[in-house]
């Protein structure tokens, strides 16, 4: 399969993320028609220019069903394409190849991906008890006839931490650990974040010691290797060749991409040290006809630190099993030999939600079209971007090219 | 063992699973047709999709395919078996189940290491959970069924220094930013619960009505009166290590702060320790603070902040 590069992230759009107490109540129809001109404004484009939409269905406040019509309507598009994608941490990486391969097949022109991820205002049967019973069992299934209800929840086995530590606790039986690495990334990614007045923790460095030092969660994961849940949202317009030659900034060509799953929790993974990130990964390169070395930067998806560190091995950066050592050799930040989530990563810039990935795509456009001010890589014409989610069951990669 | 623990609820595909462990017995289905074998339970084969299966006992030994230590609740009803050791054990026929480890030192566990199982019968009508152990290891898993009135530990033996009210060096010296060490245990049963909501008043369905609680509650269950696990303390023994001497009269004067910054689930063991916040001198007398903080065993966050006031007159 190729791409005849005809498909280009043009516009984007990001709120600034923000602790959940604070930040404002906004219906998610709302937020998608404020993000939305956001980043037809950044892009330089008119409303009637869009004919698609990609969109979140779960975790959607107004609705679960029909939520893409119902999206049209409020915002007055006309579609020839809609889509919903429920790939948790993937979803941001999914919607914008589902949206390049609308446009490579000329089922329309401009697309618009939203992801709402600030609360909204709560509904007269909603209460903060109701909130609470929701999010009880994280992301795992509660209903009757659900394996992880019968199977999991019972034992305490729920939400995501506990299975990233016992993905890195087999890592670590498999191959060994070296926590000041582990830690170095959260170190190097909180640089990044310095030069990002954007990120939650803008004007907080960060030691290795300090991340050693902070509260253990589930063995081996420290606090400080876990992103912090924060408020937020954001959307990208992708668009044909046409439309983003009148686009204002230079835009990011999907070159590539990739997407694999085959279980949701990891420990039915036929290996749990290899991830879903390899096949998706060879797919992106090989489609782009490029290799990880040909990359300028690579934006991973950074749920936890062992994330990254499987990325990098399973996506090819890194030889498999001696991802510590090269983490030790490699400067992750934006001065460095290898420029890697150079917004902070959602360690440091904070995790919208399923909104969250959508920050390494944003971020790979910005370094793209030469607007990351202060951390702008002086040659950012390639880029590497992966998405996750569930317990690295789902995983997408991306690679970008500057127009 | 708190009783807003979830719960296995067997569905007609897994409950030839569920009753084989009630019966000590470890069932599995594997396929007739290609020989997989299928974990957890469903109605075909997931290597070659025939639906021709069927259950078979296997001896339940295998290794310890991952695991962690969770050194914060994943719930926190799991708070009395902190720190859970959450496991992936993969059988010698390799399925993989998620489980957890007992009998079992954390520097005892390896990945790798040989298993066996552990039948845990954790519900009066046999409900009865699978969790591993070491091959060699013949103790059984210390979950004992929850003693409703008797303290689960006994109250720690410490030596008091008597304290003279008069001496007023020694009353602020007793002033500590460390607090003491745990109480006894208490368990705050489902009819402790009720019997506290007849004679206080509160009868609010989230403290009396199981069913609802764990239903349309928050916390998958009933939880204590914030208020009772505040009046608790009575039962608590703080080792304190001072008594203040030398005064006629003493009055518990009230409390400067009181909070319940999280619940105590029905079933829930509780303990709680203390320091002295701060001594005051006052023309009507002595004024000491003690500052107790009332946890679910296990619980990082207190469920009870009571700035208490003592006047010793």
């Amino acid at each position: 399969m190729a791409l005849k590069g005809n498909a280009a992230i043009v516009g984007a759009a990001q709120y600034r993320p923000e602790k959940y107490q604070t930040a404002p109540r906004m219906f998610h129809l709302e937020q998608v028609a404020d993000l939305a001109s956001r980043a037809l404004a950044d892009a330089g484009l008119k409303a009637d220019d869009i004919d698609g939409l990609v969109i979140n269905g779960p975790q959607f406040h107004e609705a679960s069903v029909f939520v893409p019509a119902m999206a049209a309507e409020y915002l007055g598009l006309n579609l020839n394409f809609a889509e919903v994608v429920d790939l948790g941490g993937c979803t941001s990486v999914a919607m914008v190849w589902r949206a390049a391969m609308a446009i490579e097949m000329g089922l329309c022109q401009a697309v618009l991906c939203v992801l709402p991820a600030r609360m909204a205002p709560l509904g007269p049967d909603e209460d903060p008890a109701w909130m609470a019973r929701a999010m009880r069992y994280g992301g795992h299934s509660t209903a009757f006839g659900a394996p992880e209800a019968e199977f999991d929840l019972p034992y305490g086995h729920m939400g995501q931490n506990t299975g990233y530590a016992m993905i890195a606790q087999r890592y670590a039986a498999q191959y060994g650990y070296d926590p000041l690495a582990m830690a170095k990334i959260a170190v190097d990614q909180r640089s990044n974040a310095l030069a990002n007045p954007d990120a939650m923790f803008f004007g907080k460095p960060l030691s290795a010691e300090e991340v050693l030092a902070s509260k253990m969660v589930a063995d081996p994961l420290h606090v400080l290797e876990i992103v912090m849940p924060v408020a937020g949202g954001a959307a990208v317009i992708v668009a044909s060749r046409k439309l983003a030659a009148k686009a204002r900034h230079r835009g990011a060509v999907i070159k590539g991409f990739g997407e694999h799953l085959s279980f949701k929790s990891p420990t039915y993974a036929a290996d749990m040290t290899r991830t879903p990130i390899g096949p998706a990964a060879a797919r992106a390169f090989a489609m782009a006809g490029l290799k990880p070395a040909d990359v300028d930067a690579a934006q991973i998806y950074d749920c936890y630190t062992i994330t990254v560190l499987l990325t990098l091995e399973d996506a090819g950066f890194a030889p498999k099993g001696e991802g510590m050592r090269w983490v030790r050799e490699h400067d992750l930040t934006w001065r460095g030999d290898f420029p890697m989530n150079t917004h902070g990563g959602q360690l440091s810039f904070g995790q919208a939600g399923s909104a969250g990935g959508m920050s390494q795509v944003i971020e790979a456009f910005t370094q793209i079209s030469g607007r990351a001010g202060e951390r702008q890589l002086k040659a950012c014409d390639t880029v590497f971007v992966s998405g996750t989610g569930g317990v690295m069951s789902e995983q997408g990669a991306l690679i970008l090219q500057g127009a | 063992m708190s009783t807003n623990k979830p719960m296995p609820a067997p569905t007609d595909i897994s409950a030839p699973f569920w009753d084989g462990l009630t019966r000590g017995s470890l069932t599995i289905p594997r396929c007739n047709s290609c020989g997989h074998w299928i974990f957890y339970p469903r109605r075909h084969c997931d290597k070659c999709w025939s639906h021709d299966l069927a259950w078979h006992e296997v001896s339940g030994e295998g290794s310890l395919y991952t695991y962690t230590l969770t050194r914060i609740p994943t719930l926190p009803d799991f708070a009395d078996e902190m720190p859970q050791a959450l496991a992936v054990v993969e059988l010698d026929e390799g399925v993989r189940i998620n489980t957890t480890l007992v009998g079992l030192a954390e520097d005892e566990i390896r990945v790798g290491m040989r298993l066996k199982p552990v039948f845990d019968r954790v519900r009066e009508d046999g409900g009865t959970l699978l969790r591993f152990t070491g091959i060699d290891k013949t103790i059984a898993p210390k979950r004992q069924a929850p003693a409703a009135e008797q303290p689960a530990s006994a109250a720690p033996a410490v030596t008091l220094v008597k304290v003279p009210v008069s001496d007023e060096a020694a009353m602020q010296a007793l002033v500590s930013e460390s607090f003491t060490a745990w109480s006894n245990e208490v368990v705050v049963d489902q009819a402790l619960i009720d019997e506290f909501a007849r004679l206080s008043g509160d009868d609010y369905w989230i403290h009396t009505d199981p069913d609802k609680a764990r239903k349309q509650g928050p916390f998958g269950g009933t939880i204590a009166h914030g208020a009772l696990v505040q009046v608790l303390q009575s039962r608590l023994k703080i080792p304190l290590g001072f008594e203040v001497i030398g005064f006629t009269n003493m009055v518990n004067y009230g409390s400067d702060r009181l909070r319940f910054p999280s619940p105590v689930p029905a079933g829930a063991r509780i303990q709680a320790r203390a320091r002295v916040k701060r001594v005051e001198r006052l023309k009507s007398g002595t004024q000491l603070t003690l500052e107790v903080h009332t946890h679910v065993v296990g619980a990082e966050r207190p469920s009870v902040i009571n700035d208490l006031v003592i006047l010793y007159m």
